[in-house]
């Protein structure tokens, strides 16, 4: 091999360490392995892009480049091809291949020297720097999620598993970290989950999106929805922050079994030890999911209907690049907003005037029934000679705002299953209103 | 031709209220149309119990009223009876017995309505609409919940003028559900309690809301014992929370799941998402029912956590929903929610409900529940 032209022989990728035969290959395979949107599928040119992509359009965090081995998984290098690799990995790499080189030759010449394994170097250098680099990798379940620093040189993400990924659909809901295997038919609606699967959250990317959209709030945490949590489980668990669930006890509910006082909180536990190989693959979701916790959405807030997330009017309907909620933007139930309007105020506030004029919306009283026997005039004459017997209801009639004498329910046939009532029940009158 | 009980053809069922509509994108599931649907908005459905023979459903609406109707198994739904408030009805329930219907309105009433008598009269008042209205049948004790606006749930025996209990919510009620001996209510401000009622109703636990955004609507699901163990909890941004009381392994076994969105796969244009409006449990196979703003419905299984059927969209929300006792007939109202604010509000569009058969489509998948 020549003297080193370019910085190494061949072309290799800093974050997987791969040989490429030509920097176009290489550069090919960064953007289609490392510098892919999970979300979108969209290639970008480098880390850095890829990460202020997902937070533009997704409003999402990343943590480390995906499909990277651990230690070269930092995600604010500006590594292209081969420019951008730093100094150190590159002398790193010519050390290695040239014990490589040696060991070839080695191996030619010195045949006899079979004590001699060189074996033992090789794993050596090239794992070290990740060793020493993996951070805690062990995304230390108990956690202190609540903001896994992303910055913490990536939570090595098990290089594999990213790309195991294909491309998810976003559509898909986070369910699950779900069955690989998705269910013939099942639409991108629920995912079967049978369990957690253990590495894999295919579903869960994909529905991060929308969710995302709407909890700004959260700086770098993606703030998972809930349902993501159900992978991290096990950060989450710890997360203690499982809201002080007021324990009324009480342990009623004989489905409870055993429903002791923590219930909602107590459980995490061990799903930490279990869910461990689940850990993040999306190390993003992981710790949002984790400063959430399970069930509760609050993240920080605690207990308390989390008036900090949601409701505030404007994260309410976040309209985002990626999604809109279909609701009036306001932080009113669309029932409420609607009651306000003038034709649906309550006629008549009564309140409780036993009054015969007063029904006029004839609630009460109106009826027929005790026609049965045909009386004719059932009430207290309100509405002239409701139509009793009427098997139709008046068609529409109904004055949108409950005034007004009208209508006439029409006689409650209910001669097969009731016993026809006859009388007029002494209250009969606007029925004894409080 | 029967429509409930075994398969059949049904959609002949005469409703006769309209004709042809091969088509017609106010009915693309062809289902049975209830005749003499009410003038506006439907707020809520209900159909009446197992004790009574043959199935009777009642809707509220927006126009005050509250309708009877009879539905027969060849598909004819009869008109029956209706009571009017003097505000928009909110929610109605039955009594176990199937004799007595209990309405709850914006007039910041609720009466009980005698079926047999056709009389109906006041049982509840608060100082704020009422928003939901249940019948709790105890062992030792009878009584309506309702839960108001005004930030209270009170207990009322229906033969006293003031009630049995009243406590104090967090903030206004928006949906609630009971099923003995557990009784759920969502508040605003995402808040979620659950109650116990054995004994008396008190407040059992309030729970850290699932969700993030505002409550929509909740419903109890039981166990194979037939205790209820849980409820699923709708929100506006189109997602439901499946949460159990007391899971095992509550990390794994609550989860969510995303519905009424649209643009499933297509992630170039940015997605609507709706509000869940209603959700109903199929009282045999345990399988839920969503409805949403999008005008389509939903079938779920919540065991295996897969989608049984999305329903082609109808040109109006879908409003309200709910089973029959045996599960035979699902019926869904389709009728402007508010979600797209008042100037999408026609007065002029008919409201509709529709009835369709049950049985089959909501089987469980696989694990049988």
């Amino acid at each position: 091999m020549g003297r080193k032209k370019k910085k190494q022989m061949k072309p290799w990728c800093w974050y997987c360490n791969r040989d490429f035969d030509d920097e176009k290959i290489l550069i090919q395979h960064q953007k289609a392995k490392h510098f892919k949107c999970h979300i979108c599928h969209k290639k970008l040119y480098t880390g850095p892009g890829l990460a202020i992509h997902c937070m533009q359009v997704h409003k999402e965090t990343i943590d480390g480049v995906p499909n990277a081995i651990p230690g070269r998984t930092d995600i604010e290098l500006e590594i292209y091809g081969m420019e951008g690799i730093p100094e150190k990995d590159m002398e790193e790499r010519r050390r290695v291949l040239e014990q490589k080189n040696q060991e070839t030759q080695k191996k030619k010449q010195n045949q006899d020297d079979s004590d001699e394994y060189d074996d033992d170097d090789e794993p050596g250098p090239s794992f070290q720097q990740p060793a020493a680099g993996q951070p805690q990798a062990g995304y230390i379940p108990p956690m202190s999620q609540p903001g896994l620093p992303p910055g913490s040189g990536a939570p090595g993400i098990p290089p594999g598993s990213y790309s195991g990924i294909p491309p998810m659909m976003p559509g898909v809901p986070p369910m699950m970290p779900g069955m690989p295997p998705v269910m013939p038919g099942m639409p991108p609606g629920m995912i079967p989950m049978g369990g957690m699967m253990p590495p894999m959250m295919p579903g869960v990317p994909p529905g991060i999106p929308p969710p995302v959209a709407h909890r700004p709030g959260l700086t770098h945490m993606p703030q998972v929805p809930p349902a993501a949590n159900v992978l991290t489980r096990p950060a989450v668990s710890a997360a203690a922050a499982l809201s002080a669930q007021p324990d009324v006890t009480k342990p009623l509910f004989p489905s409870a079994g055993q429903s002791q006082p923590t219930v909602s909180g107590s459980p995490h536990t061990p799903p930490s030890t279990s869910s461990d190989p689940l850990k993040p693959t999306f190390p993003a979701y992981t710790q949002a999911s984790a400063a959430v916790s399970s069930p509760s959405a609050g993240s920080s807030t605690v207990s308390k209907p989390p008036s900090t997330v949601t409701s505030k009017p404007a994260t309410l309907t976040t309209s985002s690049a990626t999604s809109k909620l279909i609701h009036p933007d306001e932080d009113v139930s669309l029932e409420e907003l609607r009651a306000q309007l003038p034709r649906y105020q309550c006629s008549i506030p009564r309140q409780g005037q036993p009054t015969a004029a007063a029904p006029s919306a004839g609630p009460v009283g109106g009826i027929m029934a005790p026609q049965q026997h045909g009386m004719r005039h059932p009430i207290p004459g309100q509405y002239g000679g409701p139509p009793q017997g009427l098997p139709g209801f008046m068609p529409g009639r109904m004055p949108p705002y409950g005034q007004a004498p009208p209508v006439v329910p029409p006689g409650y046939q209910g001669a097969p299953p009731r016993p026809p009532m006859g009388m007029r029940p002494p209250v009969m009158s606007p029925g004894g209103r409080y | 031709m029967s429509l409930f009980g075994t398969s059949s053809g049904f959609g002949t069922g005469g409703t006769g209220v309209f004709g042809s509509t091969t088509t017609d994108s106010h009915n693309p599931m062809k289902d049975v149309e209830v005749t003499s649907p009410p003038d506006d908005s439907i707020s809520c459905l209900a159909f009446s119990p197992p004790t009574m023979p043959g199935n009777f459903l009642i809707g509220g609406s927006w126009a005050n009223d509250v309708r009877c109707w009879e539905v027969q198994d060849n598909g004819q739904t009869v008109p029956k009876a209706q009571q009017m408030h003097t505000g928009p009805v909110l929610d109605a329930c039955w009594s176990d017995d199937g004799s007595k219907v209990f309405t709850a309105s914006c007039d910041k009433t609720a009466k009980m309505w005698d079926l047999n008598s056709n009389q109906a009269m006041q049982i509840a008042q608060h100082d704020g609409p009422i928003k939901a209205i249940h019948w709790i049948k105890a062992p030792n004790y009878s009584c309506i919940m309702t839960g108001s606006w005004d930030k209270t749930l009170k207990f009322w025996d229906t033969r006293s003028a003031n009630p049995m209990m009243s406590l104090q919510m967090p903030e206004r009620c928006y949906c609630a559900d009971v099923v003995y001996p557990m009784a759920v209510v969502a508040t605003a401000e995402r808040g979620l309690i659950v109650y116990q009622l054995e004994n008396q109703p008190s407040e059992f636990r309030r729970i850290d809301s699932p969700l993030k955004h505002q409550h929509r609507c909740v419903a109890i699901f039981k166990d194979k014992q037939n205790k209820p163990t849980g409820f699923a909890l709708g929100s506006i941004e189109g997602r439901v929370a499946i949460h159990y009381i007391n899971p095992p392994n509550p990390a794994k076994d609550n989860f969510t799941f995303k519905c009424h969105r649209s643009n499933g796969t297509n992630t170039t244009t940015p997605q609507d998402i709706y509000a869940v409006n209603a959700i109903s449990f199929h009282p045999v196979h345990g399988t839920l029912a969503t409805v949403g703003s999008d005008g389509r419905f939903s079938f779920w299984d919540k065991d295996a956590r897969t989608k049984l059927k999305t329903s082609e969209q109808l040109d109006q929300p879908i409003t309200a929903c709910c089973f029959n006792h045996n599960g035979n007939i699902f019926a869904y109202a389709s009728s402007y929610d508010w979600s797209k604010g008042h100037e999408y509000y026609n007065p002029q569009k008919k409201n509709y409900i529709f009835l369709r058969n049950a049985a089959e489509e909501l089987k469980p998948r696989n694990k049988k529940w």
